[in-house]
């Protein structure tokens, strides 16, 4: 009899595990508000893959559900539903977005020991203190605009270049590092300006700029503002004399539809692949974006990519966290699984380039950057194009702790 | 001499009657109810739901401060936010080095005393002239952070407190803590800004309001009574901007720009300019719309109905927030100007007249 209840409850219990379990996943980030051209396709690519994830089962006998939630861009949103999911739903991972959010829920994060992947590249959140669960998934915004003043410098020595960049954190965490770069490489940073959405006319920008004996414009900002500023240069018969480039979130196809052909010869820092490349993390997106009705602005998004790119890692690490935790797949195993992921053990998906020694994306406890390979990418009847190989920036990382 | 329980108005003989704090005891009963409701309210509610009602609690600080500034000396002020700024980067900078109970007040005065300052154009522009210079000084502070190395040019500074008395405070308490921290602020603050209003200074405010050569020639001083107000506006907002930093454990630029300021002065004017009730119904109001709106939108997007029926489904649903914002703020301002507070003033006087009409 013993033996019956015994073989009956473990029949019940295989049941149950075969029927699987629910993980939660969970992004906030603007859908609407500010910024809200980012965090739309981005909050899309997240869905989607989530949708793509379950329907392939990559995480056996495990239901993951995704929650995507539009916090307006207003951090106090961000912190409630952030604390609403801890209370209801605690999530494995936390998928978060914009800077200011971010760096204000630090201490929380690191208080609940969630791992969490933003949005934002803000090196800051990567710093200590309070830094244990960050993990970038691709190279900072300080990254990115170093490695585009070393390429100008391969181009040309003791360049004169201005830093224009959103009137926010996000804009302000690339000028320390920008500046102790050009001390390096003998270029001078003549100017920073802070430039937001709603820059209709930038004549005085440029007028001033250009007096100034200016070169090179690097952005680090959205495209908005970014496309506004090269169509004045282009009216005003600047675009041939002054360079412009930028970081990760001021290029891609939402430039060229904001900019049109003012953007040609625009130079992008990026770590993703593009829609043009034949990658298995692009074929995947062109997939998922037909088979869920996505209209070509999303689709063509680098965002959208992005989004995809951060849901993978996620998905991924959940998987790994199953495998080598029986089962267990929570806020702890998750980071365990995720800063395992390195060496033999990093993650491939297609979406961002390799390194030389070709690693798409690694952690560990120490690396919370992800996707450290970039290229610097230039804007070429109507579409961005390679002008690099992938590379990282060594002076970046001379120059981020001096 | 009447009942004081079963009285249906308020029978003021006295110039001392016509001072005290509350009318009636009924209204003392109230009162101490209320609070006794709001001390167990937390016992009810999770975690991330007293967080809201500590946003709530504190904007009320904020938004009673705007009351004294806007609704009582009628300086229209734009620039709410900014104090609270002022009162949150204090509360950053001097947290590493003193107790919480001496940065919030330290926040208040700090605020109080750039209030002052920025009160100083109210002595000779007015109206609409005079929200320009708030909006100024509202552009100016988020400018001097943005560029200030000190205060981490915006981004975020961290302010924890893991230890009160002995109380360890970490994320299982951390908004109950808190919540009662506020309140405990919240209750002290009402009890000032009622106090303050039925003395002297209080008529002073709202004589300059009104006519302030009216109030000259009453031998009133309108230009430091517009001072006083800015002032002590501010030195509420400052305090609200303390404990902002305190609760979410930072402190970063975004939290205190034009569209907080402009938030706060809706919900004055929802709540009822003037009035410590509407400085708290006003909040609650616009908090409770702002999340029932959201849910609201993420029920059209995930509804595959309501997506059919509207070719743009996903947009409809993403601008009913700021659609329902502007247009409460617009169907106040012409069908009840005098905001939440006088439905308040209604049901009370229904219920104390009940069962007669009037």
């Amino acid at each position: 009899m013993k033996r019956a209840i015994v073989l009956g409850m473990m029949a019940m219990l295989g049941l149950v595990m075969a029927q699987g379990r629910t993980v939660n996943l969970l992004w906030s980030g603007a859908v609407t508000g500010p910024t809200s051209d980012v965090g739309g396709p981005y909050g899309a690519g997240i869905e989607d893959y989530c949708k793509y994830a379950n329907e392939q089962k990559l995480i056996p006998n495990v239901t993951l559900n995704c929650t995507v939630r539009d916090d307006q861009y207003q951090n106090p949103n961000t912190q409630r539903i952030f604390e609403e999911a801890l209370d209801r739903a605690k999530p494995a991972m936390y998928l978060g977005y914009s800077t200011g959010a971010m760096l204000q829920l630090k201490p929380l994060i690191n208080e609940v020991k969630m791992p969490t992947i933003p949005a934002s590249a803000h090196i800051g959140l990567i710093d200590p203190p309070n830094n244990q669960y960050m993990f970038l998934p691709v190279s900072s915004y300080s990254e990115q605009v170093v490695a585009l003043m070393e390429y100008i410098n391969r181009i040309n020595k003791n360049a004169k270049i201005a830093l224009v960049v959103n009137p926010s954190p996000f804009g302000r965490a690339v000028v320390d590092h920008a500046r102790r770069a050009a001390q390096r490489l003998g270029q001078s940073i003549v100017d920073v300006r802070e430039v937001g959405g709603g820059n209709l006319d930038n004549t005085a920008l440029l007028r001033a700029l250009d007096a100034a004996g200016v070169q090179y414009i690097i952005h680090q900002n959205v495209a908005g503002p970014v496309a506004n500023i090269l169509k004045d240069a282009k009216r005003l018969g600047l675009d041939k004399k002054i360079k412009q480039m930028g970081a990760v979130y001021t290029g891609g196809a939402d430039l060229i539809r904001l900019a049109g052909d003012a953007a040609e010869g625009f130079l992008w820092a990026s770590s993703y692949y593009t829609l043009d490349e034949n990658a298995p993390g692009i074929n995947l997106q062109k997939q998922l974006a037909a088979k869920y009705n996505r209209s070509a602005d999303i689709l063509n998004s680098t965002n959208y990519t992005a989004g995809m790119l951060a849901a993978a890692i996620a998905v991924e690490t959940m998987k790994r966290a199953a495998q080598r935790f029986s089962g267990r797949i929570d806020n702890e195993t998750v980071y365990q699984a995720l800063i395992g992921m390195n060496g033999p053990n990093a993650f491939k998906p297609g979406f961002a380039v390799s390194t030389k020694a070709g690693i798409e994306i690694d952690f560990t406890r120490t690396e919370q950057t992800g996707a450290e390979g970039l290229r610097v990418l230039e804007a070429k009847g109507g579409k961005f194009v390679p002008v690099t190989d992938p590379f990282t920036s060594a002076l970046f990382r001379q120059v981020r702790n001096p | 001499m009447r009942n004081p329980w079963a009285q249906t108005g308020n029978y003021r003989t006295s110039y001392v009657q016509d001072t005290t704090i509350f009318a009636n005891y009924r209204e003392i009963v109230s009162v101490v109810l209320l609070l006794l409701a709001l001390c167990i309210l937390p016992m009810f509610l999770e975690r991330s739901q007293v967080l809201v009602l500590n946003f709530i609690l504190i904007y009320a600080i904020a938004v009673l401060g705007l009351n004294i500034t806007t609704g009582y000396a009628g300086l229209i002020s734009v620039g709410q936010a900014a104090f609270m700024g002022v009162g949150a980067y204090t509360v950053a900078l001097s947290a590493p080095n003193l107790p919480f109970w001496l940065t919030i007040p330290l926040g208040g005065l700090t605020a109080a005393i750039l209030g002052f300052m920025v009160g100083i154009p109210s002595l000779r522009v007015k109206h609409l002239y005079l929200a320009l210079a708030t909006l100024a000084f509202q552009e100016i502070f988020v400018w001097v952070v943005g560029r200030s190395p000190a205060l981490a040019q915006g981004a975020a500074i961290p302010v924890e407190m893991r230890n009160f008395l002995g109380l360890e405070i970490g994320f299982r308490n951390h908004n109950y803590f808190w919540y009662y921290v506020i309140l405990f602020v919240l209750v002290l603050m009402v009890i000032a800004w009622r106090n303050l209003l039925r003395g002297k200074y209080g008529r002073a405010l709202i004589a300059v309001r009104d006519n302030d050569r009216a109030a000259d020639a009453m031998g009133m001083d309108p230009g430091r009574t517009k001072l006083f107000a800015f002032a002590l506006g501010a030195f509420y907002g400052g305090i609200a901007g303390g404990l902002l930093a305190y609760m979410q454990r930072a402190v970063v630029v975004e939290e205190f720009t034009l569209t907080r300021s402009v938030a706060l002065l809706a919900m004055a004017i929802v709540g009822g300019l003037g009035t410590v009730v509407g400085s708290l119904l006003g909040p609650a109001f616009i908090e409770f719309l702002r999340l029932y709106m959201e849910r609201l939108s993420e029920w059209m997007k995930a509804n595959p109905f309501v997506q059919s029926i509207t070719p743009a489904g996903v947009d409809v649903a993403s601008a009913l927030l700021p659609l329902s914002f502007g247009l409460v703020i617009v169907l106040f301002l012409v069908f009840e100007p005098r905001g939440l507070y006088n439905w308040w003033r209604l049901l009370r006087s229904y219920f104390r007249t009940w069962p007669f009409k009037y």
